[in-house]
């Protein structure tokens, strides 16, 4: 491993409510394009349920210039069924990759691949089953089905969905896409997977297992993912996320994904690419007490955050900009607003904390990723859009959050998840 | 050796979730719920969780863990987690 690589990255790749592609994208979050949409959900007509999420609007894998040959042998493999987030994950690869200008088109284009998502195929799984099983039991041509004929007539069925869900397939496909030959991975951390992706695909750069590597991640809400989150009493009714608010009632999921390009820094500077920044180092700690519910009082975040500015050789106070998770849960976020009270306690003044779920919601598995996505236009940009949504900060939380798109010079941000598990994870980027 | 445990198991939570939450051991009734009567919310309520297991040694599941909205829940948890402990 030569740790003295500098990994940078030079392709963005966004696909989100606010606007698919890096411009569109990061124009829809200073002019606050929200689009969120109630999603109803009938079955045979009949109203389950609804609930509100961050809606991509216009997206067609079709319009993303991608051989229709290499999309049909998909279709093909998934015998005809879409599944929106692997077209999600495919076309971020393809806006990153061509927002880095690599030519990816031969097979020895040294591109390593890292994808990551929390559930990919799973709720298209769960629906197919669900509708084969309520198909067998309401066959009415036979008064009686044995155990043995219903697990028979079940398993030919939806075998091959069933093999879907084990991601690799999902890999292979979306390397197919590309002519990508070098190291690849599928990653689940749940909604800190964009995370740990970046920290992998920056090993597989400096271990020399490929020359440069593509990330990506992505998510798409579906009423199974919405019953959970009710039931866990985390989800706002009402649509509106409000991160670190007296009056926060929970998350709204957002769909879409994004995509990043990582290189050596030398690399990127012979090709004369764009440099956003400089992927400097992360660091992850696994809390490992409950899978839904975060340890407060433990100090597990502080530990991910103060690695992550160990790694990658700072101090609290060289950092700028926080984005942490914001997912606007109470529990949540306090548990946030304490580590990095704790953690930034001796910098004076502050890093400035602004958090980007009202914008794009929470994309779960790729949320991560995508808000780092934003982060790095900020930063490039020099720009901090504001938190919205939260007219009051609750008072027993220690933060101050960013409350109007500020210009300012930035060098060095910070972006932070605390996911389910207790997968703690914060990353540090840094202008070259 | 269970029955000696949950002998004093009411009072030592009323302790322990005075301790937690600030409140008076009086003010804390078996019934009384956290959130309504008690002004406990759901940030002290995980704090609860966490001290009760780190006392008794037991694991709380994650269900539970929202479950515990006063005395009696509490305690109802803890017996079931002793028990499946012996």
């Amino acid at each position: 491993m030569d740790n003295r690589q500098r990994i940078v990255i030079t392709g963005i790749g966004p696909i989100s409510s606010v606007g698919i592609g890096r411009e569109n994208f990061w124009q829809g979050i200073l002019k606050k394009k929200i689009n969120v949409e109630l999603e109803e959900c009938y079955l045979d007509g009949e109203l389950w349920d609804k609930f509100y999420y961050h809606k991509v609007k216009d997206f067609d894998i079709n319009n993303f210039g991608i051989k229709k040959a290499k999309l049909a042998a998909i279709r093909d493999w998934k015998q005809g069924e879409e599944i929106i987030d692997l077209n999600y994950l495919i076309a971020a690869v393809k806006l990153a990759l061509d927002d880095s200008g690599l030519d990816y088109n031969n097979d020895d284009n040294g591109i390593g691949l890292v994808l990551a998502h929390e559930n990919l195929g799973l709720m298209p799984f769960g629906f197919k089953v669900s509708d084969l099983a309520y198909e067998m039991l309401i066959d009415k041509k036979k008064t009686e089905v044995s155990k043995k004929d219903f697990y028979d007539g079940f398993y030919k069925k939806f075998l091959k969905s069933g093999y879907d869900v084990q991601t690799f397939a999902d890999l292979f496909h979306v390397a197919r896409v590309f002519n990508i030959h070098e190291y690849s991975l599928f990653i689940n951390n749940a909604c800190a997977s964009g995370l740990y992706a970046l920290e992998t695909a920056s090993q597989i750069i400096r271990s020399k297992q490929a020359k440069r590597a593509v990330v990506a991640a992505s998510d798409h809400p579906d009423i199974y993912k919405y019953l959970w989150f009710r039931d866990l009493g985390i989800y706002a009714k009402d649509g509106i996320v409000k991160p670190f608010a007296k009056n926060s009632n929970g998350l709204v999921f957002g769909a879409g994904g994004a995509g990043m390009v990582l290189e050596t820094l030398e690399d990127a500077q012979k090709r004369g690419a764009t440099i956003y920044a400089e992927y400097l180092g992360g660091g992850y700690d696994l809390e490992g007490w409950k899978i839904t519910v975060p340890q407060i009082g433990s100090n597990s975040y502080q530990k991910a955050m103060t690695n992550a500015l160990k790694r990658s050789n700072l101090k609290p106070e060289d950092i700028d900009l926080v984005c942490p998770h914001g997912v606007g849960s109470g529990p949540i976020d306090y548990y946030e607003s304490k580590a990095i009270a704790e953690v930034f306690s001796e910098t004076d003044p502050r890093p400035l904390i602004t958090t980007f779920k009202p914008y794009v919601g929470h994309n779960l598995g790729s949320t991560a990723l995508l808000e780092s996505a934003i982060l790095l236009l900020a930063l490039q940009n020099n720009i901090i859009p504001e938190t919205l949504n939260c007219e009051e900060v609750n008072s027993r939380f220690d933060i101050t959050l960013v409350q109007k798109q500020t210009k300012k010079k930035l060098k060095t941000v910070m972006k932070s998840c605390c996911a389910f598990a207790g997968f703690n994870a914060a990353v540090t980027f840094q202008k070259v | 050796m269970l029955d000696e445990v949950i002998k004093d198991l009411e009072v030592e939570l009323k302790e322990l979730i005075a301790d937690v939450s600030g409140r008076e051991v009086d003010e804390i009734t078996t019934q009384a719920s956290f959130f309504e009567d008690l002004g406990i919310d759901s940030i002290k309520a995980i704090e609860i969780t966490v001290a009760i297991e780190k006392k008794y040694k037991i694991r709380v599941k994650d269900e539970q863990v929202a479950e515990i909205t006063n005395v009696a829940k509490a305690i109802e948890v803890v017996k079931d987690a002793l028990a499946k402990k012996e």
